[in-house]
């Protein structure tokens, strides 16, 4: 082949196509082909996106009265590849945070990019030390925006509101189950900065802003909560016993007015706090619930229409043999009415009752009052109690279940039972959320009461509430809880406490008083329970020793709530004359 | 003479200067339009960082203050300075508390009644 000029000005030209046809199609291809994963990495270099958070709703009580809300704080953070000078920097952040300059040094000393120096600190602090960081033109140590959980109110009502952890996460409490509410959503922006670092705002991209959390209000009156916990640290004063709850509610909506247990913590200083300060012993604790338990065996009765409140029931004089074992009674009774099995808060009593409707039918009233479930009220970990079916029942079940034995429940589920009675027979889910709003206050969602059924039949309820009056009086075993100028129904209870290691504890008692005021028309429900009170064991009774716990606080209650009195007003029989008077106390 | 120097001038077609003239006028504007209102697109997005801040940081004060309201106006902290004696708070005695009873209304009687309080001032 000639080399001709001719030819070799078209294989150049050739060349020069074939190169720019390459050329082109590698334009193409990175153009058209893999724009999008070549610009989002570009973006990636560039752009970033910028999380706007949202802040955690606040709780309130059932009058607005601030529990939780949040504090603006900062979190100071360090880049250890930014630190210029890290003695100087440890020696400024030691002093003014309070830090150990070794464990400072350790951290600074690392390669990470991101290292937290301290949490929660407070805006002034924080801007004092960015002026003096400045000032010594001493980089690498940032500041984030944050939030603290602040309770102003510390360790009243703890264990209902609960707490959120160092992310805003709902730990414990209203704080956990209202977390779907609480936390609001996160916002973000795309934005890219310049080469200091500034934000370029003409090049700002897609942003969503944040929502901040709902507002919570719970159906806690904290004026009541305030009287229930001064009189539960009076009574703990008293008595000093290992555990105690005090239980307000309001038995027609199930909404619960007050709930202290003791022992409780801190909320601001929950890291200080041990764990059984920490457990809500109102939902979450069980126990035997004693002669209060009576209740369900008198209306059991009354409902199948076995007996009537006037039918008679042999006592035994004191003294029962069934099954092989002794049931004793406090004192000797002959013939009893079912009204006088309550309000003498006899045992065998209770028991022949029991039998008269049979294991079957009492258990099915037992689970219809709502022990052996949670009763879904909205804090976590509640527990449903301890009830053993029928099959797995010994010969002598049927004996201690109606005088409270042989039965585990959770306060919360006796002072519903006593909703009951209270209610016309209506068992109510119990309620501690009241409503939820917006920020700026537009309700979102109230919470309804829920009737959960009808347990017995209102004029049970009513014949049970005529008893339960005869308690609450100088006949009965709890007139030391008597409110003045108020009728007032009530039943006491004073129970052994179970043994971990089998058997009963001798001389340790948990003592309880359930009762709800006014009698006729109530407009709330107490419980008070006491664990292991210290007293003389003459006077460590449901009666002497939570019955006038109940009755200073419903009396508090009731001017709070401004009740009409409906007696003419009368001091209530000191404690000491009715502990004398009454050697029928149980 | 005359008709060498009438060659020698360049005939200045003026309407096509003229439109070349807005074009280069138009085009000058527009692009000291686009940079201007670049230059203000920065700076009102400045502007606008600035108010962001001045606005978080108004709402940090804010959240402040309604912290320092609700730790002052709890219950806790109020009790704490009764408790204190800052708040002089002195309880109703008992025999200061005076009920009064409504006199029963009867149908025949629409008089207005003044209301008697036989306690008061005891």
């Amino acid at each position: 082949m000639k080399w001709t000029s001719r030819l070799r000005c078209v294989i150049v030209g050739l060349a020069f196509i074939a190169l720019f046809s390459a050329f082109s199609f590698r334009l193409v291809y990175l153009q058209l082909v893999k724009h999008d994963e070549y610009a989002g990495l570009a973006a990636e270099k560039h752009v970033h996106k910028q999380i706007i958070r949202a802040q955690r709703g606040e709780i309130l009580d059932a009058n607005n009265e601030v529990l939780a809300h949040n504090v603006p704080v900062e979190t100071i953070v360090a880049d250890a590849s930014h630190v210029n000078n890290a003695g100087a920097i440890v020696d400024l952040l030691g002093h003014e945070l309070k830090l150990s300059p070794g464990e400072l040094t350790d951290k600074l000393h690392s390669d990470r990019r991101y290292i937290v120096i301290k949490r929660d600190v407070a805006e002034a602090v924080a801007a004092s030390l960015r002026d003096k960081l400045r000032a010594q033109n001493l980089r690498g140590i940032y500041f984030e925006h944050d939030a603290a959980r602040i309770y102003p109110n510390g360790s009243m009502l703890c264990h209902v509101i609960g707490f959120s952890d160092f992310e805003h996460r709902g730990v414990d409490g209203a704080e956990a189950s209202m977390e779907e509410y609480l936390r609001g959503q996160d916002g973000y922006r795309y934005v890219e900065h310049n080469r200091a670092g500034q934000e370029i705002v003409l090049y700002r991209g897609q942003e969503r802003a944040a929502r901040d959390g709902y507002q919570v209000h719970l159906t806690v009156d904290l004026h009541l909560q305030s009287i229930v916990e001064k009189e539960i640290d009076a009574a703990v004063r008293e008595y000093s016993p290992r555990k105690a709850t005090i239980i307000l509610m309001r038995p027609q909506t199930g909404e619960v007015l007050a709930m202290a247990t003791r022992p409780r913590f801190d909320l601001n200083k929950r890291s200080d706090a041990r764990p059984e300060q920490m457990k809500n012993r109102a939902i979450a604790d069980m126990m035997e619930p004693g002669s209060t338990f009576k209740i369900v065996a008198a209306a059991a009765v009354l409902n199948e229409h076995k007996l009537g409140l006037g039918s008679t029931v042999f006592c035994e004089n004191g003294l029962w043999n069934f099954g092989g074992t002794a049931l004793h009674d406090h004192r000797a009774f002959t013939d009893l009415s079912v009204k006088d099995i309550l309000v003498k808060s006899s045992n065998i009593g209770a028991a022949k009752l029991a039998l008269t409707v049979g294991e079957q039918k009492f258990y099915e009233y037992i689970r219809r009052f709502g022990f052996g479930e949670r009763t879904g009220i909205e804090l976590p970990g509640e527990i449903g109690g301890l009830l053993r079916s029928p099959q797995s029942w010994s010969k002598i079940s049927i004996t201690r279940l109606p005088m409270g034995h042989e039965i585990g429940v959770t306060p919360l589920q006796m002072t519903m039972a006593m909703s009951v009675i209270a209610n016309g027979g209506k068992l109510v889910m119990p309620r501690i959320i009241k409503s939820i709003s917006t920020a700026d206050g537009k309700t979102i969602s109230t919470l309804s009461p829920v009737v959960v059924r009808q347990v017995i039949s209102p004029q049970t309820a009513r014949q049970i509430g005529d008893a339960l009056r005869g308690v609450v009086s100088d006949r009965g075993t709890a007139a030391a809880a008597a409110v003045p100028g108020f009728v007032i129904a009530g039943k006491t209870g004073t129970a052994q406490k179970v043994d971990p290691g089998g058997g009963y504890e001798k001389g340790k008692y948990v003592v309880s008083f359930s009762g709800y005021l006014p009698a006729d028309r109530p407009e709330f429900v107490g419980l008070v329970v006491l664990d292991d009170a210290q007293t003389k064991p003459e006077l460590n009774y449901g009666g002497l020793v939570a019955g006038p716990i109940f009755s200073r606080i419903a009396e508090q209650a009731a001017r709070y709530l401004d009740l009409q009195p409906q007696l003419e007003i009368r001091k209530a029989l000191p404690v000491r004359r009715v502990a004398l008077s009454n050697a029928s106390i149980h | 003479m005359s008709r060498s120097r009438r060659k020698n001038w360049n005939v200045v077609d003026a309407a096509s200067l003229a439109r070349w003239l807005v074009l280069t006028v138009f085009l000058a504007l527009t692009g000291l339009s686009y940079v201007y209102l670049t230059l203000q697109l920065y700076h009102l997005g400045e502007r606008k960082k600035a108010l962001e801040n001045e606005l978080a940081s108004l709402r940090t004060q804010s959240d402040l203050a309604a912290g320092q309201i609700a730790a002052l106006t709890s219950r806790v902290a109020l009790e704490r300075r009764v408790k204190e004696g800052y708040l002089q708070l002195v309880p109703i005695s008992e025999r200061n508390i005076v009920r009064l009873t409504l006199p029963e209304h009867r149908p025949d009687d629409e008089r207005i009644q003044p209301v008697k309080n036989e306690r008061a001032g005891k």
